[in-house]
């Protein structure tokens, strides 16, 4: 077993110790679990409002607008988890990271650590493969459930491209809590206050889901969790058009919304990303940039620095 | 009785302003209230702007069915009332706001137990209770003073970006928000501190208390939103239907039950309350735009005794719930 390896196992260790990791997973697949039936039941709700004013429409001699809802793209129901990924797995991940330094800073052995023979590039990438791991076995608790809850409603039938889909759309997940579990394991490392890294990284994480959506595109916090309101254009206007191209990039939330929509197959028909770059491009860009302040961060980690006493 | 009061009034106001002063001093709450009020001055900007777009549109489209000699009022024209631009920074309030809270509320505990000091209080000749009220007392004047700032700044730009000048009934409503926005925040700082005080070690707390507000903050209202259906289509679906209100009453009747199921959903959630109450008396939902308060006041009492209550609640939780001695530092 190589050092990194070592060190990614005595973290996981500590982390399965912890109630608060073990709270949050079992929040975040709890929520995966009724995605889809939020999703099924919604779009049922609505065709069957269609189908009364579809007959009050006829009952009146007026043209039948066609049914609003998509009915062929089983994805679609899922068109929830996106947002449960952009809430409870960002802050899943962001608590992890901040944990992987946290806990061997508050059992104060992070000097014993130091005083191993371990090249810091080892411990860096060490705490860098848990958190991978971990975030990784988010997205797969959430694949399982979603798998399975597709199966189980009678109406939808799958195909082995929507399963591909679903992947892909896991794999998205997965990069974006991903960036930020890497930024709370940078702030930790360079702030030796309780939950320093915990705060800094939940701020950019509110700033990223809930300010920049509104600068962009004037789509409100409340619309910002919505799987189809944040899917909204640009406005028409000069100031929205820069701001989307001058902040789209960095709109990592929106992105990742736009691409859920993509995957999933709920996204407005003709509806660009948000910016001149594509969230295909921003997220994997971010994910490399969120890891190397990852590695900067951790390999200049102060050991004796924070701990129990301080 | 009648000496102990003045010396635990005495001892609660020490407490209080002891707190407020060490926020002042690292500047906490100096970055929280910029924070705030960047977030909020960025919805009401964005808000404005956006309005700006909506009227320009319909003056073009006016001007173009004057210029074919057609009924201009065929298209209605978009209303201009300055209070609904405070949507987006109400929103802002309800979850950047709630974060802060809950961060100043970790806070109130964390340094206590961090500096080993809360043990050392706690020997002093008062009631534990008097502690944790004189720390909720300190979080509610942060609140306060915070969101006093918000508002005073939101009551100057708002005039300057709605070009509409703002009433004495207007300011009325501002100053009611603003103390629907302070119960509220209050009630998370309680939260904050309360989990903060009580977790092994501060930090898991703190973690509980930012669990426990992407449920109720967050994810219960999502749920109620994205269930409506009318939020399932991009413009509501009785609109992109073209089905008249008469028709829409009924057909919503045949779905009484999903609807109360929605609804339940929502109201389980604090922040729903707050939202309701706020949009209504700033008649940003347009089923109040426009109306007397006593009439708003009259239909939506039930959301502010609802914050009142949950507030008193969870208040009297902390102060009745004992300090654990194994809970007076840092690590435990």
């Amino acid at each position: 077993m190589t050092a990194s390896q070592l060190i990614a196992r005595q973290s996981l260790a500590g982390l399965a110790r912890d109630r608060s990791v073990l709270i949050l997973t079992t929040f975040f697949a709890a929520m995966v679990l009724v995605t889809a039936w939020l999703g099924w039941s919604a779009t049922n709700t609505v065709n069957a409002i269609y189908a009364d004013a579809a007959q009050y429409l006829t009952a009146s001699a007026q043209p039948v607008p066609p049914n609003p809802v998509s009915q062929s793209a089983p994805l679609a129901v899922l068109r929830n988890l996106g947002v449960y990924i952009s809430l409870i797995g960002a802050f899943g991940a962001i608590v992890i990271g901040q944990l992987l330094i946290e806990i061997d800073r508050r059992a104060g052995t992070l000097p014993l650590i130091g005083a191993r023979p371990f090249d810091r590039r080892d411990f860096t990438f060490g705490k860098m493969r848990a958190l991978v791991t971990v975030t990784g076995a988010m997205m797969a608790i959430a694949g399982v459930i979603s798998v399975a809850t597709l199966f189980t409603i009678p109406s939808l039938v799958l195909g082995l491209s929507d399963l591909l889909h679903l992947a892909l759309f896991l794999v998205a997940g997965w990069a974006y809590i991903t960036i930020f579990g890497f930024m709370a394991l940078g702030a930790a490392a360079r702030m030796s206050a309780t939950a320093g890294g915990l705060i800094a990284a939940t701020v950019v994480w509110l700033v990223v889901t809930f300010v920049l959506p509104e600068l962009t595109a004037n789509v409100h916090p409340t619309a910002a969790i919505n799987p189809v309101s944040t899917l909204a254009g640009t406005p028409d206007s000069g100031f929205f058009h820069l701001m989307s191209w001058v902040l789209g990039p960095f709109s990592l939330a929106e992105g990742f919304a736009w691409a859920s929509g993509d995957l999933l197959s709920f996204l407005p028909d003709g509806l660009a990303p948000r910016g001149p770059v594509p969230p295909a491009v921003t997220l994997p860009v971010a994910l490399i940039l969120a890891g190397l302040f990852a590695v900067r961060s951790v390999a200049k980690l102060d050991l004796n620095a924070g701990g129990p006493d301080v | 009785m009648s000496e102990l009061l003045p010396s635990l009034s005495g001892n609660v106001a020490t407490i209080a302003l002891r707190d407020a002063r060490e926020q002042l001093r690292d500047r906490f709450l100096f970055w929280a209230t910029l924070a705030l009020l960047a977030a909020a001055t960025a919805s009401l900007v964005t808000g404005a702007i956006a309005l700006h777009g909506d009227a320009a549109t319909y003056a073009a489209a006016r001007a173009q069915l004057l210029a074919l000699g057609k009924d201009a009022s065929a298209i209605a024209a978009p209303e201009f009332y300055p209070l609904k631009l405070m949507r987006g920074m109400i929103e802002q309030i309800e979850i950047m706001g709630a974060v802060i809270a809950l961060v100043a509320g970790y806070r109130a505990a964390a340094a206590e137990r961090g500096r080993q000091t809360l043990a050392l209080v706690l020997t002093r000749p008062m009631p534990r209770w008097a502690y944790s009220f004189a720390k909720i007392i300190g979080g509610m004047g942060l609140a306060a003073v915070t969101l006093a700032i918000v508002f005073l700044a939101t009551a100057i730009l708002l005039p300057v970006v709605s070009g509409v000048g703002l009433t004495m009934g207007d300011a009325g409503r501002l100053m009611l928000t603003w103390a629907a926005g302070v119960l509220y925040l209050t009630a998370l700082f309680t939260l904050g501190f309360g989990l903060g005080l009580w977790a092994r070690s501060p930090a898991s707390g703190l973690i509980y208390a930012f669990a426990l507000w992407i449920l109720v903050v967050l994810v219960a209202p999502q749920i109620g939103d994205t269930m409506d259906p009318d939020n399932q289509v991009a413009g509501g679906v009785f609109a992109q239907l073209s089905v008249p209100k008469a028709e829409q009453d009924r057909i919503k009747a045949g779905f009484a039950g999903y609807e109360s199921f929605r609804n339940g959903i929502e109201v389980a959630s604090v922040t729903k309350h707050f939202e309701r109450f706020t949009f209504a008396v700033l008649g940003i939902k347009d089923t109040y735009t426009g109306a007397p308060l006593v009439k708003v006041m009259a239909e939506k009492q039930g959301d502010l005794l609802f914050l009142f209550l949950f507030s008193l609640g969870l208040g009297g939780l902390v102060l009745l719930r004992p300090i654990n001695p194994d809970r007076l530092t840092k690590e435990s």
